[in-house]
């Protein structure tokens, strides 16, 4: 077994609790219609790392009406785990371009967290995906969410639960997720990258308890806690097949932008080759955002002029979109 | 007192709240594992002031069921951190009522895999599998929270205050063989452990320096059964560039005898990191971590 496969596989080291972890896919009953209204999402064309992405990112936030203005951002980058053969993490450009796009466009402040699911050292993971050489004064802007004051938020999951000060204290929470495929949940993208806010020091490395909620439900609750959220899902470089760590990675040429973050993953998934109305984290979250073409308005390229079919392992086959 | 030494004792001086006890980095509020690593790192280092007025706080944070709360800011349930609180009743040698509500609460912990349904499901698609099952759920370990799996790392911490508190509360070695036959089954391929599990989907896993050090501290006092993983860890000491790892690393060679070199770096303001790398320097606390006479 090789590199790239063994430190992929750490991400699903999910003890014999993998167990009840079942593939979410295909529910007979569709998505809801969603709220009233259509939901703008921004695809943007980007070739490579080396593009103006500050130009892409501050192009996105107008399209989708995004102030930021006086306010406290918080990005929240999909960090993971470090494999130099693929591309596990948000890429440390997208993450340093977003960080002077917000500012330019007149954030108060701009910060950067993370809470990764399994490894403790997230300041030596960020070390190892180069985003302290990458991102100008990083440390002084990063928050470990992991191990960050926390305080409690009633009637998540139908319990109390505990989330990081800088989470709570954030104006608005930027998920800069990675468009992946992911073995469990179809697809892994702006509303899962969610699951980092929820701080280890409470829960765990892994949150396991978001495992026994259910991982479509603890996605949609996390995303009905957390509304004050945009999202910018870097597609440029994604991940096929075996993701959300093992997979390859697969050139799709796209950044994907919305405050409405179910039709940015479902616009994503559109990209991908997936149907969303078979994913059922994006079924449970059509309450809250729009999933169904219907509701949501394109703005730049179209899913379909931008499409790149994401291989699919074999149990998540019948997600292919038609 | 070396010099890499003194930095962080200084550190931990400086750094104390209020409450009494140390947040994960300077300036926040109080959680009991950095309390409990800073604790173990200053004995000897420190006035009896400083870490009574910890203790009086770890103290006040066990919940009315034995176990304790992880911080100031969590009212509750209480965690795997429980197993911190027995290892520090056990370094003060306060052996009353407090020890031994926290002792029964880690024996009355499992995880969820242990339950007859789960390992009913483990068995039924272990049999349907090439390989067998990917992991054995014989074993008892311990979970983060209760209600889920068992991990490494709170087995490893569980086990280690079991081996202290055996002494004086009996009827605990059985469960402690049985949690090291629990890590010892999950032991990788390779020679170290993961998070969790040796087999994902039928797929070997690969082992991690923090988790792997934190095994051999659980499996104290079985240095024949890991002498391979012990020479696994020399490896990763020497390979990983992350500090908490190589301080983890270095807490648990010590352990099984062996004393890697003391951390060049200076202390970056991380606590739970300093107190671990003050308890790993040659001069520092040996006896953090050290189980008396290995198994129970």
């Amino acid at each position: 077994m090789n590199r790239r496969k063994f430190v992929g596989l750490a991400g699903v080291a999910a003890g014999a609790g993998y167990l009840s972890m079942r593939a979410s896919k295909t529910e007979d009953k569709g998505p809801d219609p969603g709220p009233p209204g259509k939901s703008p999402v921004a695809v943007l064309k980007a070739a490579s790392y080396d593009e103006d992405l500050v130009a892409k990112i501050r192009e996105g936030a107008a399209l989708c009406g995004l102030d930021v203005r006086g306010k406290r951002v918080l990005l929240k980058p999909n960090l993971v785990e470090f494999d130099s053969a693929t591309a596990i993490n948000t890429d440390v450009a997208v993450i340093a371009a977003a960080v002077a796009a917000f500012r330019s466009l007149g954030a108060a402040d701009v910060r950067i967290g993370e809470g990764p699911g399994h490894r403790r050292d997230t300041l030596g993971l960020a070390e190892e995906a180069r985003y302290l050489r990458g991102i100008p004064d990083f440390e002084r802007m990063f928050t470990d969410l992991n191990r960050d004051d926390v305080r409690p938020v009633d009637n998540f999951a139908g319990e109390r639960f505990y989330f990081p000060e800088t989470v709570l204290g954030a104006d608005v929470i930027v998920s800069l997720a990675k468009m992946k495929t992911h073995h469990w949940a179809g697809a892994t993208l702006s509303m899962k990258n969610l699951f980092g806010l929820v701080p280890g020091a409470v829960y765990g490395w892994p949150k396991n308890k978001l495992h026994y909620i259910g991982i479509p439900r603890a996605i949609a609750e996390l995303n009905r806690t957390f509304r004050n959220t945009f999202a910018l899902v870097d597609g440029i470089v994604g991940m096929e097949g075996n993701g959300p760590i093992q997979g390859r990675p697969k050139h799709a040429g796209v950044l994907v932008m919305g405050q409405d973050l179910a039709a940015v993953d479902s616009t994503c998934c559109r990209i991908m080759g997936i149907d969303p109305a078979k994913v059922e984290y994006l079924r449970l979250a059509s309450r809250i955002g729009h999933v169904r073409e219907s509701g949501i308005e394109q703005r730049g390229e179209s899913p379909a002029a931008v499409r790149a079919n994401f291989e699919l392992i074999h149990q998540f086959r019948d997600l292919r979109l038609a | 007192m070396g010099e890499s030494l003194r930095q962080r004792i200084d550190l931990l001086l400086r750094t104390q709240n209020d409450d009494g006890g140390w947040g994960y980095f300077p300036g926040k509020r109080s959680w009991l594992e950095p309390t409990a690593y800073a604790m173990l790192a200053l004995d000897k280092h420190a006035d009896a002031a400083v870490l009574d007025r910890a203790w009086h706080l770890v103290e006040s944070w066990q919940l009315a069921d034995g176990s304790w709360r992880p911080g100031a800011d969590v009212a509750g349930p209480g965690t795997w951190v429980t197993a911190l609180g027995v290892h520090l009743c056990c370094a003060r040698g306060c052996f009353d009522e407090s020890f031994t509500r926290g002792v029964a609460w880690l024996m009355g912990t499992q995880g969820r895999e242990c339950n007859w349904l789960a390992r009913f499901i483990g068995l039924l698609q272990g049999m349907s599998k090439p390989g067998g099952p990917d992991n054995d759920v014989s074993h008892r370990g311990w979970p983060w929270l209760r209600g889920t799996t068992s991990w490494v790392e709170p087995t490893a911490q569980a086990i280690m205050a079991l081996k202290m508190a055996a002494p004086h509360y009996p009827g605990v070695a059985d469960r402690v063989a049985d949690a090291e036959e629990h890590l010892l089954s999950r032991r990788c391929r390779d020679g170290g452990w993961n998070y969790g599990s040796r087999r994902a989907l039928g797929i070997d896993l690969p082992s991690y320096p923090e988790t792997t050090a934190l095994a051999l501290l659980g499996l104290q006092g079985r240095s024949d059964a890991v002498r391979e993983e012990i020479a696994h860890a020399r490896k990763l000491f020497a390979g990983t560039h992350s500090r908490l790892a190589r301080a983890w690393l270095a807490v648990a060679l010590q352990a099984h005898g062996e004393q890697p070199p003391a951390p060049e770096d200076e202390p970056n303001g991380d606590i739970l990191l300093a107190a671990l790398e003050a308890i790993a320097h040659p001069d520092g606390n040996r006896s953090a971590f050290r189980v008396a006479g290995g198994r129970a």
